[in-house]
C-alpha cells in the first residue's frame, strides 16, 4: 500500500510555481463559489453545477501539480469536458452550439497534445517534466513544441484558437465565464506555456519571434473586435483574448523581465477580468440584459458595482497605479530588451502592445459610458424604482478583486513579484527601467490633488449648463434620442480597409473552427457522391480493391 | 484447468441449445425467450472470466473434440487472445440482451429475435474458439446469416434493401475466404490452423500460393471487418437492424469475424511481412479518415455511428498492424473500448428511437431534459470514442499514437490525431443535436426508457468511464498483456499446438 502511495506521489511535484498557480486557482474558486451562491440561486441542477465546479478545481490542481505528462494530460483534458458541462448551464438558445465549439477546440487541441507527448517521449525517453530538456532546432522537437503550445494557447484562448472565448463569455453563466475562460484557463494555459518555454524546451530566437508575433496579432486583432461589440459580455470576452496576447508576448521575449511581466500579467488579468465579469453578472442580474444599447445610467443605482468595474477597467487599460500597468510596463521592458538581439521587429511588437493598450482604454470608456454613465434607455428608466445595488454575496467578490487590483499595483514589487512571481521563476528579474510604484503613486495622488485645487480655484466651475437642443426640439421629449456610447467607434468600423476586414470577421472567415468545419463538409459532399448506395458500385470497389492488392502483393 | 478444458465447447453448444429451446418452447411462453436470451450470455460471461484465468495460468487451453486426438480430431482451444475476445463478447452481449428485454417488445415476435441473437453468439464463439480453418468459415457464415436476417428484422423497405446488400456483399467476401482456404488446403494438406502454420513456416517464405491466399483473406476478412474499400455494406446494414443488433454488429461482429480472424490468420498462421503490415497500416489509416469524414455529413443518428465504427476499426487495425508490443496493446485496448463505447452509443440511439420514434438528428433536440440517463450515458460513450480523458478511449488512442511515433510513422501519427479531432467534431454534433438545448414542442410527452434499458446503458457507461483502469499493471497483465503476447509472437500459437 505504501508502495502504491509512493508510486502515485511520484507522478506529482510541488514547487513554488505550481503552488502559486494552485493557490490562486483555489482563491478564484472560492470567490466564484461565493458569487454563485447568489447568482445561480434557483436555477435547475444547482447541485450538479456545484459538483462540476468543485471537480474543476480538483482537476486543475491535478494538472498543475502533475509532474508526469500523461497524468497532466488526463486532468487537463478532463477540464475541457467540465467546461463543456458548465457552459451547458447557460440559458439561451445558442448555448449548445457554444458548448460544442468550446469542447471541440479544446478537445481537439488536447488531441494535438497527445502527439506532442508522443514526440517528446520518442526524443527524450522520459515523460517527467523535470527530466525533459529539449532544443527546438530539429524538426521533430519543433513539431512537439508546436503541438503542446497549441494546447496551451487554446486553453488560454490566444489566436488562432480564441474563437470559443467570446462565444462562451456571451452564453455561459457569468460565474462560469469568470472562473474558467477569464481566470483559471488563463492561469493553466500560461502556466503550461511558461513550463514549456522555461524548462522543457529551449526556444530558438526564430521561435521566440513567432511567439511574439502571435502575441502581438492577438493583442491588436482581438481589441479591434472588442471595440465594435454591442454586448457587454462578448466585449469582455474579446478583451480576455486580447490580454492573452500580452502574456504570450511577455513570455515570448525570453528575457527575464518580460517573462516575469507575462506571468504577472496573467495573475493581474485573472483578477481584473473576473472582477469585470462579476460586475457584468451583477448588471445582468439586476437589469436582465447585457446589451449595451439598452443599458445606461447604472452608476446611480449600483455604486459598488460601478466603482469595482471602474477600478478593474482602469487596471485592464493599464492606467497607473493599478496592477495592469505594472505588468504591462514589465512586458514593454522585455520587448525593448529584445532589441539587442538584433533586428527591428521589436518596434512592431512594442507598437502593437501600445496600440492594444490605447484601444483597450478606448473600448472601456465606451463600456463605462454605456453601462454606468450616460442616460438610461426608456425601458430602463421605467425600471429605476426596481433596480438596486446587487446582493452582498455578489458584490463582496467584486470588491475583493478590485481591492487586489489596487494592492498589486501599489505594492507590485513587494507583494506579487517578490512573493509569487520571482520564486516561481527561480530567479529575480532585473528592472532596466525605473518604476517605483510607491513614489509614482504619491506623485499621482499629488497630481490629482493639484488638479482638484485648480478645479476649485479656476474658472472651470463657472461652466454653463444648459438643456440639450436638437434642431428646435427638446431632447427630453424624445427619450430615444440619447447617446448610448455603443456607437463611439463606428468611424473605425467604417474606415476604408478596416471595413472589409470587419465584415469578413463578422462572417467568421477568420475563425479556424468555422472555416475548418466548412472545408471538411465540402470534402464530405465529394465523398458522398462516391457512396451512392448502388450495390454494383460497391461490388466494383471490392473487385477493384482485390485487384490492387493482388497487384501490390503478387507482382 | 481440466474443467475449463472439458467444457470449452459449451461456448458454442449453450447458445445453440438456447436458440433451439426458444424456438421449441419460447413462442408459446411469454417472457421465456427474454430470460434465456439474457441468462445465457451472462452465464457465459462468468465462464469466459474463468477461461481468462485459466489461460493466464497455463497459456493455453485445448479441448479435443469427441476425445479424438489430432490429426484425426478437431481441436477447440483458447489462448490469451481468444479469452480476451470471449470476455468482451459476453460482457457486451449480456448488456445488450438485458437492454433488448424491454426494447424488443415493440416488435411482433421477440422470440425470433432471441433465437437469431443466440445463433450469432454461437457463431462468434465458434470463430473465436475453433482451431480448424474450415470450422472457422462455417461459424463465420452462421453468424453472418443470422445477422443478415436480423438486419431485415423490421421488414421495412430500407431494412430489406440493407439486408440484401449485406447478404450479397458478405457472400462475396465468404467466397474469397473459401477460395483462400482451398488454396491453403491444397498447399499444406491440412486444415488445423496451428499445424498449417508449422507447414507454411517449414516450407519457407515466398510461396505464390500463400501470398495469393493472403490476398483473398485480405479481401474476405477485410470485408467482414469493413475496411475501406470493402466497407460499403456497413453504413446501410448497421443502422437498419434493431438497436441491440446494431450494437452487436458494430461492437462485436466486425471485430470477432473481421479483426480477430484477420490478425489471427495473418500473424499466427501466414506470418506477417513488412509489405503486408504497411498495407494494413495504409488501409487502417484510409478507413479512419473515410469513416470520420463521412460521419460528419450524416443526419441519421445510427448511420453516423455506423460510419464512426468504420473509422474506429481503422484505428484498431492501424494499432495492431504497427506490430510493436505497444501498438498491439493499443489496438487491442482500443478494440475493447470501442466495443463497449460503440455498443453503448447504439443502445442510446435505440433509446432515443424508442422514445421518439425517429433517428433523424435534426428533428431531435433537448432530449436530455426528459431522458437524463440516456443523455448522460450517451455522452459517456461519445467521450470514450472521442478520446477525452479520463474515459477509456483516451488511453487507447494515446497508446496507438505513442506507438505510431515510436515506430517512426510520424505522418500516420499526425493523420490519426487529425482524425481524432474529426471524431470529436461529429460526436459532439450528434450530442448537441440530440440531447442538448431546449426541448422541442413535439417532444414534450417523451419519457425516459424503461428500467432494464437504463440499467444496461448505465453499466456500459460505467465501463466506458473506468475503462482506463485496465491499464493498471496487475489488471493489464491479466487481460491485455495475455492477448497482446499472442499477437506479438505469432509463432507461439503453432509451437504449442503443433506438438501433438
Amino acid at each position: 500500500m505504501n508502495q502504491l502511495t509512493n508510486q502515485l506521489m511520484s507522478y506529482f511535484k510541488v514547487d513554488a510555481f505550481s503552488l502559486f498557480i494552485g493557490g490562486f486557482a483555489l482563491f478564484f474558486y472560492l470567490l466564484t463559489r461565493v458569487y454563485s451562491l447568489s447568482f445561480m440561486r434557483g436555477r435547475p441542477g444547482i447541485t450538479r453545477y456545484n459538483a462540476y465546479l468543485f471537480l474543476t478545481l480538483i482537476s486543475s490542481w491535478g494538472a498543475i501539480f502533475a509532474n508526469h505528462l500523461i497524468v497532466f494530460l488526463v486532468f487537463w483534458g478532463f477540464l475541457g469536458l467540465l467546461l463543456y458541462l458548465l457552459i451547458s448551464f447557460g440559458q439561451n438558445e445558442r448555448v449548445p452550439a457554444t458548448a460544442q465549439k468550446a469542447m471541440i477546440i479544446i478537445g481537439g487541441s488536447d488531441a494535438l497534445m497527445i502527439l506532442g507527448l508522443a514526440l517528446i517521449y520518442h526524443l527524450s525517453g522520459s515523460l517527467n517534466i523535470n527530466e525533459i530538456h529539449l532544443g527546438t532546432d530539429n524538426k521533430l522537437a519543433l513539431l512537439a513544441f508546436i503541438c503542446l503550445a497549441c494546447g496551451a494557447l487554446a486553453k488560454a484562448g490566444s489566436m488562432p484558437f480564441h474563437s470559443w472565448i467570446p462565444d462562451t463569455a456571451q452564453d455561459a453563466p457569468i460565474p462560469v465565464t469568470a472562473y474558467l475562460p477569464a481566470s483559471l484557463d488563463k492561469l493553466l494555459g500560461i502556466y503550461f506555456l511558461a513550463r514549456l518555454t522555461l524548462t522543457v524546451f529551449k526556444l530558438t530566437p526564430g521561435l521566440q519571434t513567432v511567439l511574439m508575433m502571435v502575441g502581438s496579432i492577438t493583442i491588436v486583432a482581438a481589441v479591434m473586435m472588442a471595440l465594435i461589440q454591442h454586448d457587454l459580455k462578448r466585449l469582455l470576452g474579446y478583451h480576455a483574448v486580447s490580454q492573452v496576447g500580452y502574456m504570450v508576448l511577455g513570455i515570448g521575449t525570453g528575457i527575464p523581465v518580460g517573462i516575469a511581466g507575462g506571468l504577472f500579467h496573467m495573475l493581474n488579468h485573472a483578477i481584473y477580468k473576473s472582477c469585470l465579469f462579476f460586475c457584468a453578472g451583477a448588471v445582468e442580474k439586476e437589469t436582465g440584459t447585457t446589451n449595451l444599447d439598452k443599458l445606461g445610467g447604472l452608476a446611480k443605482t449600483m455604486p459598488i458595482t460601478f466603482i469595482s468595474f471602474l477600478v478593474a477597467a482602469l487596471a485592464i487599460s493599464g492606467v497607473p497605479p493599478l496592477n495592469g500597468f505594472a505588468s504591462k510596463w514589465m512586458i514593454f521592458q522585455g520587448v525593448i530588451e529584445t532589441a539587442h538581439r538584433g533586428g527591428h521587429l521589436w518596434v512592431l511588437w512594442l507598437l502593437a502592445a501600445m496600440i492594444g493598450s490605447a484601444f483597450t482604454l478606448a473600448s472601456f470608456m465606451k463600456v463605462v459610458h454605456a453601462v454606468f454613465l450616460g442616460q438610461a434607455s426608456q425601458e430602463e428608466e421605467r425600471r429605476v424604482g426596481i433596480k438596486r445595488e446587487t446582493k452582498p454575496l455578489m458584490w463582496i467578490p467584486m470588491v475583493v478583486l478590485a481591492f487586489l487590483c489596487l494592492l498589486f499595483g501599489l505594492f507590485a514589487k513587494a507583494i506579487p513579484l517578490d512573493k509569487f512571481i520571482f520564486p516561481s521563476m527561480g530567479y529575480e528579474a532585473a528592472f532596466p527601467g525605473v518604476w517605483n510604484s510607491s513614489i509614482a503613486t504619491l506623485l499621482l495622488v499629488g497630481a490629482v490633488f493639484i488638479g482638484f485645487l485648480i478645479f476649485l480655484m479656476g474658472t472651470i466651475m463657472k461652466t454653463r449648463r444648459t438643456e440639450a437642443f436638437v434642431g428646435g426640439e427638446r431632447l427630453q421629449d424624445h427619450p430615444e434620442m440619447r447617446v448610448s456610447g455603443t456607437d463611439f467607434y463606428h468611424t473605425i468600423q467604417d474606415m476604408r480597409g478596416l471595413k472589409g476586414i470587419y465584415n469578413l470577421a463578422e462572417k467568421k472567415q477568420f475563425d479556424p473552427y468555422e472555416v475548418g468545419i466548412r472545408e471538411v463538409s465540402r470534402l464530405t459532399n465529394v465523398m458522398k457522391i462516391l457512396h451512392n448506395g448502388i450495390l454494383p458500385t460497391y461490388l466494383a470497389w471490392v473487385l477493384l480493391g482485390a485487384a490492387i492488392l493482388m497487384l501490390v502483393l503478387m507482382v | 484447468m481440466m474443467l475449463v478444458e472439458k467444457y470449452l465447447p459449451l461456448f458454442v453448444a449453450i447458445p445453440l441449445g438456447g436458440a433451439f429451446l426458444i424456438s421449441l418452447l419460447g413462442w408459446k411462453k411469454r417472457g421465456l425467450p427474454e430470460w434465456i436470451g439474457t441468462l445465457i450470455p451472462a452465464g457465459l460471461f462468468i465462464y469466459s472470466l474463468v477461461t481468462l484465468w485459466a489461460t493466464t495460468k497455463h497459456g493455453i487451453v485445448v479441448h479435443h473434440l469427441g476425445g479424438w486426438s489430432p490429426p484425426v480430431g478437431i481441436l477447440i482451444g483458447a489462448d490469451g487472445l481468444t479469452a480476451f475476445m470471449l470476455v468482451i463478447v459476453h460482457f457486451v452481449a449480456a448488456c445488450v440482451a438485458l437492454y433488448a428485454t424491454d426494447y424488443i417488445k415493440k416488435y411482433t415476435s421477440p422470440w425470433i429475435f432471441y433465437v437469431l441473437f443466440l445463433i450469432i453468439l454461437a457463431g462468434m464463439n465458434g470463430v473465436l474458439t475453433t482451431c480448424d480453418f474450415f470450422n472457422l468459415f462455417v461459424f463465420m457464415e452462421i453468424a453472418s446469416l443470422a445477422a443478415c436476417t436480423l438486419v431485415a428484422f423490421g421488414t421495412e423497405r430500407h431494412e430489406l434493401e440493407a439486408a440484401f446488400k449485406y447478404g450479397v456483399m458478405n457472400t462475396m467476401g465468404a467466397l474469397f475466404i473459401l477460395l483462400g482456404i482451398a488454396l491453403l488446403y491444397g498447399y499444406t494438406s491440412e486444415l488445423n490452423m496451428a499445424d498449417m502454420a508449422n507447414i507454411i513456416a517449414a516450407k519457407g517464405p515466398g510461396s505464390k500460393i500463400v501470398t495469393m491466399a493472403g490476398v483473398f483473406f485480405l479481401v474476405g476478412f477485410g470485408l467482414k471487418a469493413a475496411l475501406v474499400p470493402f466497407h460499403a455494406w456497413l453504413p446501410d446494414a448497421h443502422p437498419s437492424a434493431p438497436a441491440p443488433i446494431s450494437a452487436i454488429l458494430s461492437g462485436l461482429i466486425i471485430k470477432s469475424l473481421g479483426i480477430y480472424a484477420l490478425f489471427r490468420i495473418f500473424i499466427c498462421v501466414l506470418g506477417m511481412t513488412p509489405l503486408l503490415s504497411s498495407i494494413f497500416l495504409f488501409m487502417g489509416a484510409l478507413s479512419m479518415a473515410t469513416g470520420a469524414i463521412m460521419a460528419m455529413g450524416q443526419t441519421d443518428f445510427k448511420r453516423l455511428l455506423a460510419y464512426s465504427s468504420l473509422s474506429q476499426v481503422g484505428y484498431i487495425v492501424f494499432g495492431l498492424a504497427l506490430g510493436t508490443p505497444l501498438g498491439i496493446l493499443g489496438g487491442l485496448f482500443h478494440l475493447f473500448n470501442h466495443s463497449v463505447g460503440k455498443s453503448l452509443l447504439f443502445l442510446t440511439a435505440g433509446s432515443v428511437e424508442y422514445a421518439t420514434g425517429t433517428r433523424k438528428l435534426n428533428e431531435m433536440g433537448g432530449l436530455s431534459n426528459k431522458m437524463p440517463v440516456t443523455g448522460t450515458s450517451s455522452l459517456a460513450g461519445a467521450m470514450s470514442i472521442g478520446g477525452i480523458p479520463p474515459f477509456g478511449g483516451f488511453f487507447s488512442k494515446l497508446i496507438i499514437i505513442f506507438a505510431a511515433v515510436q515506430a517512426g510513422h510520424i505522418g500516420y501519427a499526425i493523420w490519426a490525431v487529425g482524425t481524432g479531432v474529426l471524431t470529436l467534431v461529429y460526436l459532439m454534433k450528434a450530442m448537441k443535436q440530440a440531447f442538448r438545448g431546449a426541448l422541442a414542442e413535439r417532444w414534450q410527452a417523451v419519457r425516459e426508457v424503461p428500467m432494464r434499458m437504463r440499467l444496461a446503458m448505465l453499466i456500459l457507461a460505467f465501463v466506458c468511464l473506468t475503462g482506463g483502469l485496465l491499464l493498471i499493471p496487475q489488471l493489464k497483465d491479466l487481460f491485455l498483456n495475455q492477448a497482446a503476447k499472442v499477437l506479438i509472437d505469432g509463432r507461439m500459437y503453432s509451437k504449442i499446438w503443433g506438438g501433438f
